[in-house]
């Protein structure tokens, strides 16, 4: 798969023609990855597995539009579940209390989300590392803690009612598949968001400050507008993910919707997949949804899936943090002759420019 | 009248508890830049070690002190030694949340998974009993936690005021640079400053095992109230860390009056956005909260 | 050595003063810099020469004191501000983007100037060009596709200074250019700054290489417990007893 970021341009490095393999074999995997989601409905999964598809693609969308933040300044958010749960409440406040036609909610709900997240960002991004990561988290629980209390309006406890867009005629297999193909596009749609950002001079900047954030603000880069700008874009992308699979499921209930466990899946996913790569996220939540998934499925709603998700976050964490991705691209680039000879070649470079700067100023003085 | 004493009273009880713990969360802070998660993770797994202690053996749960402080100083020398010290030190305080975040999660689902989600509470013969202060009644076991909270809290000052280890401590958690010139072992102190900070929770949490209902996912409705306040008390001081918490717990006790407990709790992400907002050093001498 | 007369005032400092708890690093200083000079900042460890190039160029907060540049105020303007008027730094410990490639890490200086190349691409032809020409004149393009992390540290000395003219800078402001590296790379980073300031740039350097400062600038200023106690030409510094008893430490 093609590791759409730094790597990208060290890859240009090194002999033509293993470059071009390497290149064919990225697009390869990248086109037979999307084939087989396209076509994987058409097999005939039956309503379980289908209804599983659509689950991991809505993981997909969430750890992708959560890489927005993460990804590009390397700020951990722990709190983008309060996004997805924004987004899917309005949605479905929208339809019921404002009689809004679906689609136009789903949008709408987005955009509300994505003002609101103006504010949240201005607050938690005028802190770094830890402190934004504390924000981030304090965000869900004060979230969980108002829908569950405004219950006049959200319902509380009790939950909340989604109504279905498609109407009654169209049964639940079809259902999952249209939803599953609104995911496939939503996912699309994000991705080419991702790769726009990523090859522009905001993206640089924003990578810049994901190296070293004073730095960049001392090259020029007005640090705190490009955070707050990929937060919000981030937030509304989130919040589009939060809000169609509100209108898949058609149910809301404050508990799993302002989650922190939906919030620690985007960041296990993506940091999994590799948060610096283009697909990384999408691959983090097809490999951790399956397993959730599959947990759900052998060993019911057990507390065991947390223990299973806290052991490979640690995993991840300690041996891993740079994902799959990454890690398969610097095992390609050993394959690639001159790239594992670029130190003893600078530093030999540098012994002759060395030799001849002496020389230059021996004669100078 | 009445009420509002009463209210006073128990703010200033909860808040004895909130010190301690956020001590213990301000000691990973200042020896090692790591905000751990998990430490109320450990509190309620304290908890549970307590409440099972008594329920098996007929004592008073405050006897698994006895056991739980020095397995959690143990328990703490461990994360530090195993887990935290294998991070690199560029990404270490951001991979630290994440990793002391998938400790919470395990404990959380281990806690599940032996004893199962339902609600548990103690019984002692003096759970109903309550003395009268003001005019108010507070429950014994309330002001058991609470002499509890202070107890630990005035040992910890001893130890880093008056120790030779607390001396390291205090010079690590200023300047591990520095520290480590003049002859301190860093990394054993880090250690031991993970252990001093998780005993504080297996204290914490008897105190909190003799009069809440613990559960395991109770956890979070303590870490973020706590987190507001070592970030309030301006991240790694402990006295800015115990007055926040003073002022916090007082707080949300009053504000349940008018507010019900549920709203009553938003007054620490409202405190914690406010803060970081307008005062991002936090309020009480600590000038760490916005590079870490 | 430069030619630079003594021109107008560009970057003036006033009052500057800044304390952390009890420790007060800048107190009250003022110093002005002449266009097109080279000076120097040089004084005891502890000085306060670094805090002094950190409010100046808004990475901290001063306490009091103001700052201006070309006659424009810019105290406490955020750092990105301050490079926008024309001032660009170094750090003490050389900062680069260690997991972006060279080039890439000297691109990160390009400013956008509307949104149009905001969201453009991020490797314009023409500026790709511009730092490649400057990686090649620092003598570092050789290496524009390793990642900035696996280069020897006196390269990165040299890409952190092409990262920062790609800003196209007035005024250069590097803390301790020739600290931590060899001799050789010294002298390349030395004839650069000169040949900068033969093209106009006002370079203000913190360094403790004496033997450096008083070779390369013509002007220099000596800082003491955070406020300079003597300012001229290096000839002159040098035998100022002010200056011999901050160093010798009477």
């Amino acid at each position: 798969m093609r590791n759409a970021s730094d790597t990208a341009t060290t890859s240009a490095s090194g002999s033509p023609t293993v470059v071009r393999v390497i290149r064919g074999v990225q697009v390869l995997a990248v086109v037979a990855a999307a084939i087989g989601v396209l076509v994987f409905p058409q097999t005939g999964p039956g309503p379980f597995i289908m209804s599983v598809g659509v689950v991991i693609l809505s993981y997909a969308c969430m750890a992708t539009g959560w890489n927005f933040v993460g990804g590009f300044t390397g700020y951990i958010s722990l709190g983008h579940a309060a996004f997805t749960g924004l987004g899917g409440y309005l949605v479905g406040l929208l339809i019921l209390r404002a009689d809004v036609p679906s689609w136009i909610a789903l949008v709408l709900a987005a955009v509300i989300v994505a003002v609101l997240s103006i504010p949240i960002g201005f607050a938690s991004l005028r802190v770094r590392g830890a402190s934004f990561v504390i924000m981030s988290l304090a965000l869900v629980l004060i979230m969980l803690l108002i829908f569950q209390s405004w219950s006049d309006v959200t319902g509380g406890s009790n939950g909340l009612r989604v109504p279905r867009p498609f109407g009654p005629e169209v049964l639940r297999p079809e259902q999952h598949e249209r939803f599953y193909y609104l995911h496939v596009l939503l996912l699309v749609i994000m991705l080419v968001a991702w790769w726009a950002i990523d090859r522009s001079r905001f993206g640089a900047g924003l990578k810049a400050i994901r190296e070293d954030e004073d730095k960049a603000q001392s090259l020029g880069i007005p640090t705190f507008g490009y955070k707050l700008s990929v937060y919000v874009i981030s937030a509304f992308f989130t919040a589009l993910a939060g809000g169609l699979y509100a209108l898949w499921f058609g149910f809301l209930d404050p508990i799993f919707q302002f989650s922190i466990l939906t919030g620690s899946y985007m960041v296990l996913m993506s940091l999994l997949g590799g948060i610096r790569s283009l697909f990384g996220p999408a691959l983090g939540a097809a490999i951790v949804g399956y397993a959730i998934e599959f947990f759900k499925a052998q060993y019911g709603d057990t507390q065991f899936h947390l223990v299973a998700l806290g052991l490979l976050l640690g995993l991840v964490v300690l041996f891993m943090p740079e994902g799959i991705l990454p890690s398969l691209g610097r095992l390609l680039d050993r394959l690639r002759p001159s790239a594992t000879s670029i130190r003893e070649e600078s530093a030999e470079e540098l012994a002759n420019k060395r030799a001849v700067l002496v020389g230059d100023n021996g004669g100078a003085s | 009248m009445d009420l509002l004493v009463q209210s006073l009273i128990l703010g200033l009880l909860l808040g004895g508890l909130y010190a301690l713990l956020a001590a213990g969360l301000t000691l990973y802070f200042g020896v090692m830049r790591v905000v751990m998660i998990a430490h109320s993770a450990f509190l309620i797994l304290a908890a549970y070690l307590a409440w099972w202690f008594s329920s098996s053996t007929g004592l008073d749960p405050l006897l698994s002190l006895v056991f739980t402080v020095p397995a959690f100083f143990v328990l703490g020398v461990l994360v530090q030694r195993v887990l935290i010290a294998r991070l690199k030190p560029a990404t270490l305080t951001m991979m630290s949340v994440l990793l002391t975040f998938a400790i919470a999660l395990t404990i959380e689902g281990l806690l599940g998974f032996v004893f199962s989600g339902t609600q548990r509470r103690i019984q002692l013969p003096y759970s109903g009993a309550s003395l009268e202060v003001f005019g108010a009644r507070i429950a014994v076991v309330k002001l058991i936690a609470f002499a509890l909270a202070a107890v630990a809290l005035a040992v910890l000052y001893v130890v880093l005021k008056a120790t030779r280890f607390g001396q390291s401590l205090r010079a690590t958690i200023q300047n591990s640079e520095a520290a480590a010139l003049v002859g301190i072992d860093t990394k054993k102190v880090a250690g031991y400053g993970f252990g001093v900070g998780l005993a504080t929770a297996a204290v914490g949490g008897t105190a909190l095992s003799l009069d809440a209902t613990i559960y395991p996912s109770l956890h979070w409705h303590w870490i973020g109230p706590l987190m507001a306040i070592i970030v309030v008390g301006g991240l790694g001081s402990v006295p800015g860390a115990a007055a926040a918490a003073m002022v916090l717990g007082v707080s949300q006790s009053l504000l349940q009056i008018p507010m019900g407990t549920t709203w009553a709790q938003t007054i620490f992400y409202i405190v914690l956005f406010a803060t970081l907002v307008f005062r991002p050093h936090g309020f009480f001498g600590g000038r760490l909260a916005q590079r870490f | 050595m430069s030619t630079a007369p003594a021109h107008e005032i560009g970057l003036a400092v006033h009052g500057l003063s800044k304390s952390f708890g009890g420790v007060h690093a800048v107190v009250d200083a003022s110093v002005d810099f002449h266009h097109g000079r080279i000076n120097a900042l040089i004084g005891p460890n502890g000085s306060g020469k670094t805090t002094f190039f950190n409010c100046v160029t808004g990475m901290i907060r001063a306490d009091a004191g103001t700052v201006t540049y070309r006659g424009q105020d810019i105290t406490g303007k955020a750092p990105h501000r301050v490079a926008h008027a024309g001032i660009g730094r170094s750090f003490q410990v050389c900062r680069i983007f260690p997991r972006m490639t060279v080039l890439d890490n000297v691109l990160a200086g390009v400013r956008p100037t509307g949104l149009a190349t905001l969201l453009g691409s991020g490797r314009r032809r023409s500026d790709v060009e511009r730092a490649r020409a400057l990686l090649a004149r620092v003598g570092i393009d050789h290496l524009e596709r390793a990642e900035a992390g696996d280069i020897s540290y006196g390269q990165q000395k040299l890409l952190e200074l092409a990262g920062v003219l790609m800003t196209d800078p007035e005024t250069i402001m590097l803390d301790e250019p020739a600290g931590g590296v060899n001799p050789a790379l010294i002298d390349r980073i030395s004839t650069l700054i000169v040949e900068l300031n033969a093209e106009g740039r006002t370079f203000i350097v913190v360094e403790h290489n004496m033997e450096l400062v008083m070779r390369l600038s013509d002007h220099v200023i000596v800082f003491d417990r955070g406020a300079p106690i003597a300012a001229g030409p290096p000839s002159t510094v040098q035998k100022d007893p002010a200056v011999l008893e901050a160093y010798l430490g009477v």
